[in-house]
């Protein structure tokens, strides 16, 4: 084999391993917005557990080498068991998203396992022979020799690519990444419309993780060894660097990331002359023109060569516009008939149907209330915001909840939702004591709210933003992603119909395909609503839906709580305007200083001159 | 009984190394929102800066002095040239990170190549030592204990007691706001990253007096130890990352001693993995400030 048939087999080597591991870390850096900096420890776990798994008992070395588990498996399992060990290992480290905290602070405490982990191995010399590394791991194809076994080993790598590739768009690609990237784009909005961060963010880094443990795995088994000087932290950073510069979020991006950043920069610079005086000298210019390359980049073209497409915008528009083009149309040109569109709307949907029929049931059951909140306190550093409210929504209602600034509606109302947790007291939804009840979880109930400022999944189209939201989509399963589009097509279909029927009774068809960070204050409540209805929820927690909309925007938002209401929704609302109040709501309740102040109709509030005087003096 | 004082002892003044940096990275972390990896990188330009003036017959502390001065000036560069646009172009928290972690790479590459990879030393610095109530420190390690607590008071009165400091902490909360109010938030920021860089070359070159020999790789091992005091201590709070870094520097210590010498960072990390995992807000956070900058969004 010719020197230049070597370099090449090397490079094409890498190439595949660390395409392998820049998609891995792209799924969860770029795809779900995970910051994992210790990724690269993923990649190492996967290395050592093929080494040990290959290798032998330890006691067969002669003594030079001692490593934990020394077995003699076949490849096929040792690759195998490198992937699993890295995926269990990947969601382990993604129990760390449990604390919902700022990104930047996660990919610090990721950064500190990296280099714990650098020293742990380092320190524990019996565990995979410390510094040193393990040595002589065998090839796969060892019973092959030169030139055959090397390019051999490059065709090896090119298929597993491959598969690679096709595992990879099932989560990348489809309904499943434009969920990551809802969950990335706003993890509160995702949560608030009952999707399961946590369990999505572990799935994710136990998938990356499998393909760190590959990468690994092939890594090892071509060069015959592996010690932690091969993993240090500023890898993870050659691997971000070249998700940078190819392009956040995008599996091709990635590919000329890949082509770019170390094969052709890291071994490129290997081709100069070294210097005598300073054999730093050239492995550090290398590192440096990564530095160079990431500033570069973050600050001239942040979205890297080949930046994001949006992922299903475009089959969603086949797709939508066949089904739904005639309705859009009538209605741009047509008449203003919402009250009856909504009626129509909700009641063409087989699921809330059957939803509401349990809402009645309940009525039946002499439960009139869907919402009984008693005794509720929170404190916030001294700061009682709700101390000791007490009210309840009837079923089929509008309830408003009004109140002096600072009163603590908003805080009252996300601890309705479960976004914040109350000191004490609790919360009966549909009879049922959901006090400890996750967010999401209560969302999937049929509880579900929406923000006082607009979070939306900026990113995502605004129908991308409606679908994202179908509760229980097949396409989000297990079963979803393996069973791929036969399985959820028909349903997809379905849910993007329903959501244009949303856009339509909403006058929002112009911007079906528009990214919803473009749209206007607005439009971005308006798709807030939206997105909460196509939850099929039953009852509706709506925190100041009309703060900054027009007389006419609010009035059309009126009118679809209206027929919403109409259909059995319940919805609890909290508001200033007391116009809008008077139009929608059926009951008030009056909070003050974080308590129930008085409860009752408009028309009966009005008459009670503590309550004009309070609400006035507030 | 004597061996564990003498290695609190010990603890106590690594652990006020590890303050003096640790103040300055969370207050620079607290106020200007920006978490700066490249501060470890310049730790360790403060170290070689510092061996420079020594090498023309500068006094120790005269150089330390210096160094501090033209760190707190190349930090508010740094902001200025670099983070600042940075985060005016948009760039999520993340890439901000990214970006200093970049810097930092660069910055380590060029004092490779610019020094070479070899370990140096500033000499025998520490001058007599000093014993009492079986503690026994040096006078370098007392010189430096002193230092780190005149500077915390300084700047925790700074940040309490006046107006200055007030405008520094509405700027940390709500810039708009504060922007609004009237603060010129700009020196503000500005203010922040001369005060944490001043804290950052002051720390770099303390840390190489007190470490025997050093290389490139200085500051980027200290700055995991950093982070875990002010992790500890709580983002932004200039005495909780005192504590905090007594307590990584007397734990790493004890480990080192008791467990295995090779284990003394394994104990400073894996403190700081508990608190992250446990109550990653720090065991002294104030509840307001730190909850606004850390929650996910």
């Amino acid at each position: 084999m010719t020197g230049w048939e070597y370099y090449a087999v090397v490079l094409l080597v890498y190439f595949g391993t660390f395409l392998i591991a820049a998609w891995g870390l792209n799924l969860e850096f770029g795809v779900a917005g995970v910051p994992n900096f210790a990724y690269i420890v993923l990649v190492a776990a996967g290395a050592y557990t093929y080494a040990v798994l290959t290798l032998g008992p330890s006691s067969g070395n002669g003594g030079f080498q001692h490593y934990i588990f020394g077995a003699r498996l076949p490849f096929a399992v040792a690759i195998l068991c490198a992937a699993a060990v890295s995926a269990v290992l990947g969601a382990i480290i993604g129990i760390t998203g449990l604390k919902r905290l700022r990104p930047d602070y996660q990919a610090m405490a990721m950064l500190v396992v990296s280099i714990t982990a650098t020293t742990i191995v380092v320190a524990d010399t019996g565990l995979v022979n410390g510094s040193a590394g393990l040595a002589l791991i065998p090839n796969p194809l060892h019973r092959m020799s030169g030139s055959k076994q090397a390019w051999g080993y490059v065709a090896m790598v090119g298929v597993i690519c491959c598969l690679v590739y096709v595992v990879l768009r099932r989560f990348s690609s489809g309904p499943f990444g434009r969920l990551l990237r809802a969950m990335r784009d706003d993890e509160e909005a995702a949560l608030s419309v009952g999707k399961n961060v946590v369990a999505l963010r572990i799935a994710v880094q136990a998938i990356g993780g499998s393909f760190a443990g590959l990468s690994g795995a092939l890594l090892v088994g071509f060069i015959g060894g592996w010690s932690p000087s091969a993993w240090l932290f500023i890898e993870t950073m050659a691997l971000l660097t070249a998700i940078i510069v190819g392009g956040m979020g995008n599996d091709w991006g990635v590919v000329a990331g890949v082509i770019i950043v170390p094969t052709l920069i890291v071994q490129g610079v290997q081709f100069l002359p070294t210097v005598a005086s300073n054999p730093e000298l050239i492995p550090q210019l290398g590192w440096i023109i990564l530095g160079l390359l990431t500033i570069g980049f973050l600050f001239f073209r942040p979205a890297g060569l080949i930046p994001e497409r949006r992922p299903t915008a475009r089959r969603v528009r086949s797709d939508g516009r066949g089904a739904h083009a005639g309705d859009a149309e009538t209605d741009r040109h047509g008449s203003r008939e919402s009250d009856a569109r909504v009626l129509s709307f909700i009641s063409s949907l087989p699921e809330p149907a059957a939803r509401l029929r349990e809402v009645r049931t309940g009525a039946e059951r002499g439960d009139d209330h869907i919402l009984v909140v008693e005794d509720l306190h929170r404190d916030f550093g001294g700061v009682r915001a709700v101390d000791g409210t007490t009210f309840s929504v009837e079923r089929g209602s509008i309830t408003g909840l009004i109140g002096p600034n600072g009163a603590g509606k908003s805080t009252a109302l996300g601890i309705v939702s479960g976004f914040i947790r109350p000191s004490a007291g609790t919360v009966r939804f549909d009879g049922r004591d959901v006090t400890s009840v996750p967010q999401y979880r209560r969302a999937r109930l049929g509880l579900v709210r929406t923000f006082q400022l607009s979070h939306e999944f900026g990113s995502l189209t605004t129908l991308e933003n409606l679908v994202v939201a179908a509760p229980r989509a097949r396409s989000e399963s297990t079963l979803g992603v393996v069973g791929g589009r036969r399985y959820w097509g028909r349903e997809e279909r379905e849910i993007t119909e329903r959501a244009m029927g949303l856009l339509a009774l909403f006058q929002m068809e112009e911007k079906t395909f528009e990214r919803a960070r473009n749209l206007s204050g607005g439009q971005k409540r308006m798709l807030e609503v939206m997105r909460a209805v196509m939850t099929q929820p039953t009852l509706l927690l709506l925190d100041e839906p009309t703060a900054g909309l027009s007389p006419r925007l609010t009035h059309r938002l009126g009118d679809a709580c209206l027929a919403l209401r109409e259909e059995g929704l319940s919805i609890l609302l909290v508001e200033h305007e007391l116009e809008t109040v008077d139009r929608l709501c059926d009951t008030v309740v009056v909070m003050v200083q974080g308590k129930l102040f008085a409860q009752g109709s408009m028309a009966d509030l009005r008459t009670r001159r503590e309550v004009q005087e309070a609400y006035i003096a507030g | 009984m004597g061996v564990v004082v003498q290695t609190i002892g010990f603890g106590i003044a690594a652990g006020a190394v590890i303050s003096l940096g640790a103040v300055g990275f969370t207050v620079q972390f607290g106020i200007s929102n920006v978490l700066n990896i490249t501060y470890g990188a310049f730790m360790t330009l403060s170290a070689y800066l510092g061996y420079a003036l020594l090498n023309r017959g500068l006094d120790v502390w005269l150089a330390l002095l210096l160094v501090a001065v033209a760190m707190a000036l190349i930090s508010v560069l740094f902001n200025r040239v670099f983070l600042g646009p940075l985060q005016r172009r948009g760039a999520g928290f993340v890439s901000v990170v990214i970006g200093t972690v970049a810097a930092g790479i660069i910055l380590q590459g060029v004092i490779v190549i610019l020094v070479g990879p070899g370990a140096i030393t500033y000499g025998a610095q520490f001058g007599t030592t000093v014993s009492a109530l079986g503690f026994t420190f040096t006078v370098a390690q007392l010189i430096i204990i002193g230092m780190t607590l005149a500077l915390m008071l300084g700047l925790h009165l700074l940040l309490t007691r006046t107006r200055i400091g007030r405008a520094m902490r509405a700027t940390s909360t709500n810039r708009t706001v504060a922007r609004a109010c009237g603060i010129r938030t700009e020196r503000i920021i500005d203010l922040t990253w001369l005060l944490t860089g001043f804290l950052c070359g002051a720390a770099g070159v303390a840390l190489a007096v007190t470490t025997v020999t050093f290389d490139f790789s200085l500051g980027s091992i200290f700055l995991i130890y950093m982070i875990a005091a002010a992790v500890l201590g709580g983002i932004a709070q200039p005495y909780g990352a005192m504590i905090g870094g007594i307590v990584v520097g007397v734990a790493s210590q004890l480990g080192a001693a008791y467990w295995s010498p090779a284990y003394q960072d394994v104990v400073a990390f894996t403190i700081l993995i508990i608190v992250l995992l446990i109550r990653p807000r720090g065991l002294f956070a104030a509840a307001g400030v730190t909850r606004r900058n850390l929650s996910a969004t």
